[in-house]
């Protein structure tokens, strides 16, 4: 046991006291949340030119088109601009008016290429039209053609507009108030909340705290890809180090001083510390963060209990494969050859997360959350979402990772003891299995 | 009170099909310097790796320090591979703790200090290993194999890559060793080096022993029938009657005489026919042995 602590100590310090390693605990955030990272950094570097676009009355409504144009001016006036300083912050929606061209299809035909043309030479953004619906008489189409099918800025806003004025025309042509117009186009309004509570001792009934979308999307998501980083950052130099030791001969020393079980539980110990001082890094900062935007309630002492634990499972358990695997190569090189099936079985939750975010404890996301080598990532992302598991579940769970954890190190530990003195050539899975079987 | 610090009883080890150590016996007594001699790929680093229980015989038998199997006697013996074994990021100081404390010997620093110092070293204490040169990592690897005071130490081409001067201080801390009571196992192909260090010689050819005993029992062997001489006359002396071999050193030849040779005989017939001067009688040395014994065996074989 001392000298597994020994080597423990050893492979901790070896990891945690270098450059690379307190790199990789700041870009983590950045690598996880990058893209909404550089947004927001970005997002004050809008592109502010002018995007033109013209409208085409095809049905002789002068009054639509002008409420058209003019609330694109006052939009323009007031939402483009920061009145305090007087800066451009979005781009200017400038919409000129244009005659139809004539009613036949030919001219028809003639005029959407010609304003085609316009487009695809970046004179505009899109253009308009306004046609008569000829399958509900009632109401009137719409048709937007431009080539920045993502750009809807304009045609939203047009549609709206035009709805809102050919409501007040036949609002005042029945003669209803106009208020009244407002319950008919949205009668109804959607509250979502979570469940009602009786309080044990008081027998007060009140209430549970508005649903936030963040419990059941941000947290689980976070929480799975935090995992599989976690994992794989820390199993990945685990495997290069044996590799390195072989090569280097300081195999032979240490096997000259411990048994190979007591080195490979050594370099696993000092592996699983790694993680759990990256994740105590990382969860006290998301608590932090959490109490600081008042969503503290989501990240709560059970959660991170069963993090910690699933985590140090999960990382005994592929740091173990990996393990296997440096030992069963004599270069770095032939590693990758061993890996694919190891990353697969990592992989596997990351493939299965927007099912886990749309439906945790469906068939499929409840299934595989027993698979072992799927468990650790796939039953944290249950636990976090909401309405969370009955604790049979991740208690079971937790028994078939143990097993799994105990036969992965036992079998790696077969493989370490023979391919540790390997040199020359690499073993391959099926030689690998037989030192397994025969050691 | 143990006598023998290893005895290995009919050891063999295979690796596929290649039989690395065959039916090996040998006894080392307890506080010698035991010399393991031959060539490259006899099976030397086999045999000390199976002392070391890195390496399991197929047959046979391995006792050290009084245990059959790896156990607590392993923390008595210290090991220096033939390759260097050292954590290239690691400073030297903390990597002489951590081999250390995994043979359990605590509060190393006051021992690892006075041998940085004795080894030239006291300045690279705090610097990473990879800082070093060869012979510097050597001395360090060194002072691993023995910073747990160990009773047995193995030590596997120790003086390879060291320069004179080292060479020196390595040769003055292995006599220290065995005068401190440690037996001393190493294994050389330098057999200059075997002769002047070692009380007890082992040879090994092709996984097999071909000498075992002092370095006196091994050349009296084949008594004293080698003649260093200084001679300017001519002949072809390879052909006169009763030498075996000439080897010609240059300034001087080195003549084989046959079992029971007469070399007042050859004297007189050297001084009839040119200047004799130098003639010495001596026993082969090791280095001689060997060659005869390797190239013998080469001819058997083939």
């Amino acid at each position: 046991m001392r000298k597994i602590w020994v080597i423990a100590v050893r492979e901790y310090l070896a990891a945690v006291r270098t450059k690379t390693f307190v790199i990789g605990l700041l870009m983590m955030p950045i690598l996880m949340g990058g893209s909404a990272l550089l947004q927001y950094l970005f997002k004050d570097m809008v592109d502010v030119r002018d995007k033109n676009f013209v409208v085409v009355d095809r049905i002789g409504n002068k009054g639509l088109t002008d409420s058209i144009l003019q609330f694109m001016d006052v939009h323009n006036k007031t939402l483009t601009v920061d009145v305090s300083t007087g800066k451009q912050t979005k781009p200017r929606l400038v919409v000129l008016a244009e005659e139809p061209a004539g009613t036949s299809q030919d001219e028809i035909d003639r005029q959407r290429f010609q304003l085609s043309e316009r487009v695809r030479k970046g004179e505009l953004v899109g253009f308009l039209e306004i046609l008569q619906n000829s399958k509900s008489p009632n109401q009137v189409k719409l048709r937007y053609q431009t080539n920045r099918p993502t750009f809807m800025e304009f045609p939203i806003i047009a549609e709206t507009t035009a709805a809102e004025f050919l409501r007040k025309k036949t609002a005042e042509k029945l003669n209803i108030p106009s208020e009244s117009i407002q319950a008919l186009s949205k009668p109804t309004s959607l509250e979502n909340k979570g469940l009602t509570n009786r309080d044990e001792a008081t027998g007060a009934i009140t209430d549970s705290p508005d649903q936030s979308r963040f419990a059941s999307i941000i947290v689980p998501m976070v929480a799975m890809i935090f995992m599989f980083m976690l994992v794989l950052m820390g199993a990945t130099p685990l495997m290069q180090g044996v590799v390195e030791e072989k090569t280097a001969r300081i195999a032979e020393v240490l096997l000259g001083s411990a048994r190979p079980f007591e080195i490979m539980m050594g370099k696993l110990l000092g592996m699983v510390a790694v993680t759990l001082t990256v994740s105590a890094v990382y969860l006290s900062g998301a608590i932090w963060a959490a109490q600081r935007f008042e969503v503290a309630e989501y990240i709560t002492v059970d959660f991170v209990l069963w993090f910690i634990l699933f985590q140090s499972l999960a990382a005994l358990m592929f740091g173990s494969l990996f393990i296997a695997i440096g030992a069963a190569c004599t270069e770095m090189r032939e590693t990758q050859n061993l890996m694919w099936p190891v990353m697969l079985l990592a992989c596997l939750p990351m493939f299965l997360i927007g099912t886990v975010i749309r439906d945790p404890h469906g068939p499929v996301v409840r299934g595989f959350s027993f698979f072992p080598f799927a468990t650790p990532s796939l039953m944290i992302g249950r636990i976090s979402a909401p309405p969370g598991l009955p604790l049979w579940e991740p208690l079971l769970a937790v028994a078939l990772v143990l097993v799994t954890t105990v036969f992965c190190v036992y079998c790696a530990g077969r493989i370490f003891r023979v391919g540790i003195l390997l040199q020359g050539k690499g073993a391959n899975l099926k030689e690998m299995f037989r030192w397994v079987i025969r050691g | 009170m143990i006598t023998d610090a290893v005895i290995a009883d009919r050891v063999t080890k295979r690796f596929g099909q290649h039989v690395a150590v065959n039916e090996l016996s040998l006894r080392v007594p307890a506080g010698v310097i035991y010399g393991f001699i031959g060539p490259n790929g006899s099976g030397k680093t086999t045999t000390l790796r199976m002392v070391m229980r890195i390496l399991h015989p197929d047959d046979g038998s391995i006792q050290v320090l009084g245990e059959y199997h790896h156990g607590a006697a392993n923390d008595r013996v210290g090991y220096l591979p033939e390759e260097r074994g050292l954590y290239k990021t690691m400073k030297v100081r903390d990597l002489l703790r951590f081999y250390a404390a995994l043979k359990g010997s605590r509060d190393s620093d006051a021992l690892i200090a006075s041998w940085l110092e004795r080894m030239g070293l006291s300045d690279w204490a705090m610097k990473k290993v990879e800082t070093l040169s060869k012979g510097m990592a050597q001395k360090v690897q060194f002072i691993a194999a023995i910073i747990a005071k160990p009773e047995l130490v193995l030590l596997d081409e120790p003086f390879s890559g060291l320069d004179p001067v080292n060479a020196v201080v390595l040769r003055e801390a292995i006599l220290d060793l065995k005068n401190g009571g440690t037996t001393v196992i190493f294994s050389t192909h330098d057999m200059n080096v075997a002769e002047k260090m070692c009380d007890f010689l082992f040879m090994i050819h092709k996984g097999v022993k071909v000498l075992d005993g002092t370095l006196q029992s091994i050349q009296e062997q084949y008594g004293l029938d080698t003649v260093k001489v200084r001679w300017d006359g001519n002949g072809e002396l390879d052909r006169w009657p009763g030498v075996v071999k000439v080897t010609d050193f240059g300034q001087y030849k080195e003549l084989r005489l046959e079992r029971g040779g007469d070399t007042q005989k050859l004297l007189q017939e050297l001084a009839a026919r040119g200047r004799v001067t130098h003639f010495e009688v001596a026993h082969p040395t090791l280095h001689d042995i060997f060659v005869r014994i390797a190239g013998a065996a080469e001819t058997t074989h083939h």
